[in-house]
């Protein structure tokens, strides 16, 4: 149980530190580090106790609820592979920890950089450490992120946003189709368990779903470990700083693709495919990477390329997939890790004292600084693969491994050749490296004069070249048991022990080695001025730079064809965009029906009315010419409009509906009298729109006419077959049975409108209500085109001059309508529960006294006189409507349950006294509010343009 | 005998209604006492709908059942208009309150001041929107369409200026047409059926006889094109991106949960009408929403990658989202079995829609150095010519809450980096939750398999990870390559964008429990009968003294 909750500990540490760091104040520098070495070192205790009591147990299991309901629980699992892993990742990351220290620029933001750098690590635990395949394909992505963050540390530099860039694309686009990959052997093995699909290689490759799956997993994890063609990036990435690039770009992140293809080499490897894929991938990498790395002049991006190198190297070994071939994939990792790290520091402490990377300016540097110099030559001796020097060891493990008979394929037979092809050029760049950059004349053109750094930083290097040696001289001793154990942790507990020696013997590796580094020196010391004088990068290759094709397709990819086509796929104006809305309500309408509807249903159909025919040819002829004359005559149509509503109102009187006819007229006479109003507003358009009568706007027109009629048509057969069906049970007859006897109202209309369905009236005015105040909102800031602002034609004699008295007579008539029209809105108000009429009506009718009103009279005159704020009518009806509703609580009823009686009044008899009633003197008031908002909206224009008309007028008469 | 009716099933409703009438009564200067006002409203909406989605998740309602019904007017269904409140709409509800009660604190730190009855019309929109996920009625549904509709057009007007205007008629006249295709589809179904009550349709299905399912059928397309208007889909979503980028920070982050409506209803009809249980219907429409909604994920993705400015492309993101959960909707219709992508794609819903609110709200202080608030509000007065006395009948600058700490711009990079990892779907935030498992669902489960759901994987994979290339090009460039002063970010403006965000960390830490609600949501949804006998058999309350005669 301790040993699975310091599992625990283990993963979750870092991010705890990360929090602790980040909250240090800004400025600090000592205090981040110490919190991020403390952590880090304490997470090294914890793996040494794991590894005690719990090396026989292995794998050691524990987990975290998260989310178990979909799979995803924060499960840990700790085997031989997993905790050298976890040991690279913590040693390297002190270190790193403890060369930031002195690396980091006073302006640079120390506790960010170490919260980012502790989260990093945090995540890199949780991948290796995950049992749960999702949950590492998680902190996969986790890793990408915060790398992302890492090597855009200096944001300031556009290399730092470019590199941080692309390594997330690059990155996290390949952690998407691992995520993929994860899925899919979530659904042939049944589990996201990683012990699960391990145990069930067997099942996984003989799915037919193997080869894409083989496919995604191979692009996670080739994308992370950089190989090509996805290896661009990470020299890109080396714009971060020096210390990142030791962890993340040495040590631990590129690492993380090689750890997941030997992990799952046991479930996915071993066929062919696996082997060509991965194994030529590899080769195909160390070699270019190799060749690509001798030509850099960046000593960063030396080192970059020379890790591309290495990492095909181990992705080949993974490949082959052997006992062996494990296993020295594995060492190889490890000792990479130590002597690419080095080399980093090397490099920062190079580019730190003085001031340049560019290793045609660098030389000599040895008599500057001959400790680290002596450093740095050990490590890129170990790098070259020098015997008694640990990377001699796994690459000797490699030779043997290539020497192997696989699968007798040309790419087998052929693999040493190539390894040793390759691993010349390592030798090669690795000479270069020492050559160029320390020996031959002191360099006098540094922008510093560089000198030995300060000790601390260079403890890192000192540590990690000493570890080189030892693994170099005593490598059973120093690793053999962990390798042993992390090569059990991968193939299996029954794999035998396998003891490392530096020494194996005259053998085929060891001539391998030795053409090695006699063809390494043969390649690089007679060309060194031709390589230093040429371009950066190899010959022929260095003008195809994958870095600018990614680039060029990246911007197509993500910009210019998505702007295309996107363009392409839609447009932003309205016409399209109806014409579409339109065309798929056809499309969709006639598609469900066609052939299982006839429009004619079994009813008997009346007979037809001449009288009534003849209205509807006026009423559609109106309609029609409204629509014909929108564009240029706007009056016209209004007034057709006006016809139109007219011969609906006649319908519905015509059919038995008289609430329906009353309502129709109230409403169609305040909207046609708004609309007038608001025309005076709008710019006379009689002039023809250029291009109209072009044959392209008469194509257009009657393709519309076109899809007009069809849709009209449409619609028509739509309610003929509605209407010649006989109905069935509906809960129209319900609401006629029984709007008086369970409602206690003769009209049926109304008391659908207050009672029964009372909830849709509600939502209704306030529907109406936000729409009064939209349309005032709209108009509170319009302001009318330079030549509608004048006064109109009406208001001035034929002379030009003002006529004070416009409209008399119908004015006065109007002023006397006023009282009348008061009544018969309380009228209608009154009849509504038993009669035609109701609050809706009555409102409207008061609204268009009030608008007679605006009509007939200067807008100032009425306004001295009555004061409405429609604002006020709308809030108080919606509250009266609401609290009405809300007053049936009370009684333990549901909002806008009505209780209704009839009530004597003296002298005026029964009156039917309903809460609805009340209900419907909140529309009534809404009602009124709303529209006469809109009017004095409407009206206040022209106020405004009088005061306008009036302040012009006085500014001339000052300036006269 | 069951003791009065559940009247916190319509407070949702009725408490932004009464806070937005009270506030007409009001003048317009008291913005103060209306934000106040408008707060204390949006809080007690949110609690009530924690408090129903406790219910709604623990047979809190009357006979131990997870769904709560109120009867309007105390009449029975088919007759009266029915609430239904089950764990999809407390869902919504909440939802809406989360979103709501940062969006309004935004709204404090200026943009109230721009126009008339601005706190007012946000309440109507609240309402609309808790209407339209509450009610079990066609045409209710209609009316609280209307209702939002009609706020969010003056909300998307609200401070004028030549762009908004232009946007907001095209979002005006496009909705407008769609409100009428609704109309026809619900005349359709009533004309064929006699009912407007969505459980008694349901009921109805199976016994459709051949001349009138056709109908039936018509005017569920026609409606369906409605709500599919409002959910954005390709090709009827061209108006929703100039709409959503003209409309004021506050009204564009509200936006996100519109398109919602059109998802959820979309969501809720189809199992209810077309689900198992419908007969020859079964499964109607399945095809043309996994269509759409992929092609509008294809969409959406094109624009996220080929926009230039955030509000374009947060617009896209938003598309994106609407896309994904309308296949997703159609999938599982098809299969008629996807309890599982159903229960991520409904935690993507909310996943998504915070995170969209959220970038809405940081657009407007991220793009401060190229205008921003102040800029545009000297332009929109200058443009339009207004009195000084006309806009400066605000003056009061609400001290205190300007206040400007170092540091708030680091917490929005935060923020939107928090809303960029959920919106990609990238791990280890909400988004990816979602989209795991709706993956999951549809890869793991052999039921949904085929060759849809590998484009659909696909899609919405390519979808997240070219949200995260075209968000990443807009954080580097606002938040890297910004080498001058940071813009002041009032706390009023930072505060709500936190919240936001730790909503979403919450959202992922508690991952198991919401997980647990959307599966048993989708399970509800996959099997309708539990709520159409529940409305079908709700009791009004029983007479007394004072009851109806």
């Amino acid at each position: 149980m301790i040993a699975q909750n310091l599992m625990l500990v283990l993963v979750l540490l870092p991010f705890v530190g990360a929090l602790a760091a980040v909250t240090q104040p800004r400025g600090a520098q000592r205090g981040p580090a110490w919190i991020s070495g403390a952590t880090m070192a304490a997470g090294l205790v914890i793996l040494a106790a794991l590894r005690g009591p719990a090396g026989a147990t292995w794998p050691l299991r524990a987990s975290l609820h998260w989310a178990p309901s979909a799979g995803l629980d924060l499960a840990f699992r700790l085997d031989g592979f997993a905790w050298l892993f976890a040991a690279l990742i913590l040693g390297i990351g002190i270190l790193v920890v403890l060369y930031a220290r002195y690396y980091l620029a006073p302006t640079d933001s120390a506790p960010r950089f170490h919260a980012l750098l502790l989260a990093f690590c945090g995540s890199m635990l949780g991948l290796v450490l995950s049992a749960n395949v999702i949950i590492l394909v998680v902190f996969w992505e986790m890793t990408s992120l915060l790398s992302f963050l890492l090597i855009g540390f200096r944001s300031a530099n556009v290399g730092a946003r470019e590199g941080a860039r692309m390594s997330l694309i690059v990155t996290a686009g390949g952690g998407l189709c691992l995520l993929v990959a994860m899925l899919i052997l979530g659904r042939i093995t049944g589990s996201y368990d990683l012990d699960h699909i391990l145990a069930a290689g067997a099942v996984i490759r003989a799915h037919p779903l193997y080869p894409p799956l083989l496919v995604l997993f191979l692009l996670g994890a080739f994308t992370k470990s950089a190989q090509m063609p996805f290896h661009f990036w990470l020299p890109g990435a080396m714009a971060a700083p020096t210390p990142v690039s030791a962890y993340l770009h040495s040590a631990t992140m590129v690492k993380a693709g090689v750890f997941l293809l030997i992990r799952f080499s046991p479930a996915l490897g071993g066929t062919d495919a696996w082997f060509w894929m991965v194994t030529g991938t590899g080769m195909l990498t160390m070699t270019l990477g190799a060749v690509i790395a001798l030509f850099r002049h960046d000593l960063k991006g030396l080192l970059a390329y020379s890790t591309v190198s290495h990492l095909g190297l181990i992705t080949a070994l993974a490949g082959l997939g052997s006992e062996t071939a494990i296993l020295a994939a594995i060492f190889h990792i490890v000792n990479h890790a130590v002597f690419k790290a080095s080399l980093f520091m090397a490099a920062g402490i190079i580019d730190h004292e003085t001031g340049t990377r560019d290793m045609r300016r660098l030389s000599g540097l040895i008599h500057f600084m001959p400790v680290t110099g002596a450093l740095a030559i050990v490590a890129s001796a170990a790098m070259a693969g020098v015997p008694l020097l640990n990377g001699f060891i796994s690459k000797e493990m490699f030779f043997a491994a290539a020497a192997d008979w696989h699968n007798g394929t040309w790419l087998d037979n052929a693999l040493p050749l190539i390894a040793t092809v390759g691993a010349a050029f390592s030798v090669a760049y690795s000479a270069r490296f020492i050559a160029t950059v320390f020996f031959g004349p002191p360099a006098t053109d540094l922008p510093h004069l560089p000198h030995e750094p300060v000790r601390w930083m260079r403890r890192p290097v000192e540590a990690l070249v000493f570890i080189c040696l030892a693994i170099g001289i005593a490598p059973d001793a120093v690793l053999g048991p962990t390798l042993n154990a992390a090569a059990r942790g991968v193939l299996g507990p029954l794999i035998p022990h396998v003891s490392i020696s530096p020494w194996h013997g005259l053998n085929l590796p060891l001539m391998m080695s030795v053409i090695a580094l006699l063809a390494g020196a043969a390649i690089y010391f007679p060309f060194a001025r031709r390589i230093s004088e040429g371009p950066e990068g190899p010959p022929l290759l260095w003008r195809v730079r994958a870095v600018r094709l990614f680039e060029i397709g990246l911007l197509a990819v993500t910009w210019k064809w998505p702007r295309v086509l996107h363009r392409a796929a839609g447009t932003d104006r309205l016409q399209p965009q109806i014409l579409v809305l339109v065309c798929l309500a056809l499309l969709a309408g006639l598609g469900v029906t066609f052939g299982r509807l006839s429009p004619i249903g079994q009813r008997a159909m009346l007979a037809p009315d001449l009288a009534f025919v003849l209205m509807w040819i006026a009423g559609g002829a109106a309609a029609v010419g409204a629509a014909a004359l929108a564009k240029y005559h706007r009056f016209a149509a209004l007034m057709l409009l006006g016809v139109a509503g007219a011969v609906t109102c006649l319908t519905f009187a015509w059919a038995s509906a008289p609430d329906l006819a009353v309502t129709q007229l109230l409403v169609e006479v305040v909207t046609t009298v708004l609309l007038l109003l608001g025309l005076r507003w709008l710019p006379k358009r009689n002039a023809e729109i250029p291009g109209d009568r072009l044959f392209p706007a008469r194509l257009r027109r009657a393709r519309d006419l076109v899809i007009a009629i069809i849709a009209g048509a449409a619609t028509t057969m739509a309610a003929l077959a509605v209407m010649t069906r006989p109905p069935g049970p509906s809960i129209g007859n319900w609401f006629l049975r029984n709007a008086h006897s369970e409602a206690g109202g003769l009209n049926a209309v109304n008391v659908i409108l207050v009672d029964f369905r009372a909830f849709d009236t509600f939502g209704e005015i306030t529907v109406l209500g936000v729409v009064g105040l939209t349309v005032f909102a709209l108009l509170r800031r319009f302001r009318p085109a330079d030549e509608s602002a004048g006064r109109p034609a009406q208001q001035t004699g034929k002379a030009g001059e003002i006529d004070d008295l416009p409209m008399l007579v119908p004015s006065i008539t109007i002023r006397w309508m006023f009282p009348v029209l008061i009544v018969f809105s309380a009228w209608l108000f009154m009849r509504g529960h038993d009669l035609p009429g109701g609050g809706f009506s009555a409102g409207v009718t008061l609204a268009i006294a009030l608008l007679a009103q605006y009509l007939g009279a200067d807008t100032r005159w009425i306004e001295a006189r009555i004061t409405v704020l429609p604002i006020r009518w709308i809030g108080v009806g919606l509250l009266i409507a609401g609290l009405t509703g809300m007053s049936a609580a009370a009684f333990g009823y549901p909002f806008l349950s009505a209780q209704a009686r009839y009530v004597e009044l003296p002298g005026i008899g029964a009156v039917p006294a309903s809460t609805a009633m009340a209900f419907d003197l909140g529309v009534y008031a809404l009602v009124v509010g709303a529209t006469v908002l809109m009017l004095i909206a409407i009206a206040h224009q022209s106020l405004r343009s009088a005061r306008q008309r009036e302040r012009a007028a006085e500014e001339e008469g000052e300036a006269a | 005998m069951i003791p009065g009716a559940d009247h916190l099933i319509i407070a949702p409703i009725l408490i932004p209604f009464l806070a937005g009438a009270l506030m007409l009564l009001y003048d317009e200067r008291r913005r103060r006492m209306k934000l106040g006002v408008a707060l204390v409203a949006a809080g007690l909406m949110l609690l009530a709908g924690i408090a129903l989605l406790r219910r709604a998740n623990g047979g809190g309602f009357a006979g131990g059942s997870d769904v709560g019904y109120y009867l309007l007017g105390n009449w029975a269904v088919p007759w009266g208009i029915v609430l239904v409140l089950d764990r999809l709409s407390a869902l919504m509800v909440v939802l809406n309150g989360l979103l709501a009660l940062p969006v309004l604190v935004y709204a404090g730190a200026g943009w109230h001041r721009q126009g008339q009855h601005f706190m007012s019309l946000m309440m109507f929109l609240f309402m609309g929107l808790n209407g339209a996920f509450l009610t079990g009625d066609l045409f209710s549904l209609f009316v609280f369409f209307e209702v939002l509709l009609a706020a969010s057009y003056g909300l998307l007007l609200h401070g004028g200026g030549q762009f908004r205007v232009r946007a907001g008629l095209h979002y005006v006249a496009i909705n407008l047409a769609g409100s009428v295709l609704f109309l026809i589809g619900v005349a359709l179904i009533y004309g064929a059926t006699g009912t407007l009550s969505m459980a008694h349709l349901s009921q109805l299905m199976v016994t459709l006889d051949g001349s009138h399912r056709p109908l039936v059928h018509a005017g569920a397309a026609l409606m369906g094109l409605a709500f599919l208007v409002k959910a954005g889909i390709w090709p009827l979503s061209f108006w929703l991106p100039s709409a959503y980028m003209a409309s004021p920070a506050p009204v564009a982050a509200m936006f996100a949960i519109m398109t919602k409506v059109g998802v959820y209803i979309l969501l809720r009809l189809s199992f209810l009408v077309f689900g198992a249980s419908a007969g020859a219907s079964t499964g109607f429409g399945g095809v043309a929403l996994a269509a759409g909604g992929m092609a509008t994920m294809i969409y959406g993705t094109l624009g996220i990658l080929g926009s230039q400015g955030l509000g374009r492309m947060a617009a896209h993101v938003v598309l994106v989202s609407s896309g994904t959960l309308l296949a997703v909707t159609g999938i599982a219709l098809n299969a008629g079995d996807g309890v599982t992508m159903l229960s991520g794609a409904l935690y993507y819903l909310v996943s998504s829609t915070l995170a969209a609110g959220m970038l809405f709200l940081l657009f407007e202080p991220m793009s401060r150095d190229e205008g921003g608030i102040a800029a545009m509000l000297a332009l929109t007065a200058d443009a339009w010519g207004l009195e000084p006395g006309e806009t400066e009948e605000d003056a009061d600058p609400a001290p205190g809450l300007q206040l400007n700490i170092p540091g708030l711009m680091t917490a929005l990079s935060v923020a939107y980096a928090v809303a960029v990892l959920a919106l990609a779907g990238l791990p280890p935030l909400s988004g990816f939750v979602g989209k795991f498992v709706i993956l999951m669902g549809g890869i793991g489960d052999a039921a949904t398999g085929g060759t849809v759901i590998w484009a659909f994987a696909a899609i919405l994979i390519v979808a997240g990870f070219a949200t995260l290339i075209g968000l990443m090009r807009i954080g580097i460039q606002t938040f890297w390559a910004n080498d001058g002063e940071p813009p002041p970010v009032s706390v009023l403006e930072a505060g709500p964008v936190i919240a936001l965000s730790a909503m979403l960390v919450l959202l992922t830490v508690q991952a198991e429990d919401v997980l647990r609600y959307t599966r048993a949501t989708a399970e509800t949804l996959e099997m309708p009968t539990l709520y159409v006998e529940g409305v079908l058999a709700a009791p009004p309350v029983a007479g007394s003294g004072e009851a109806d005669p």
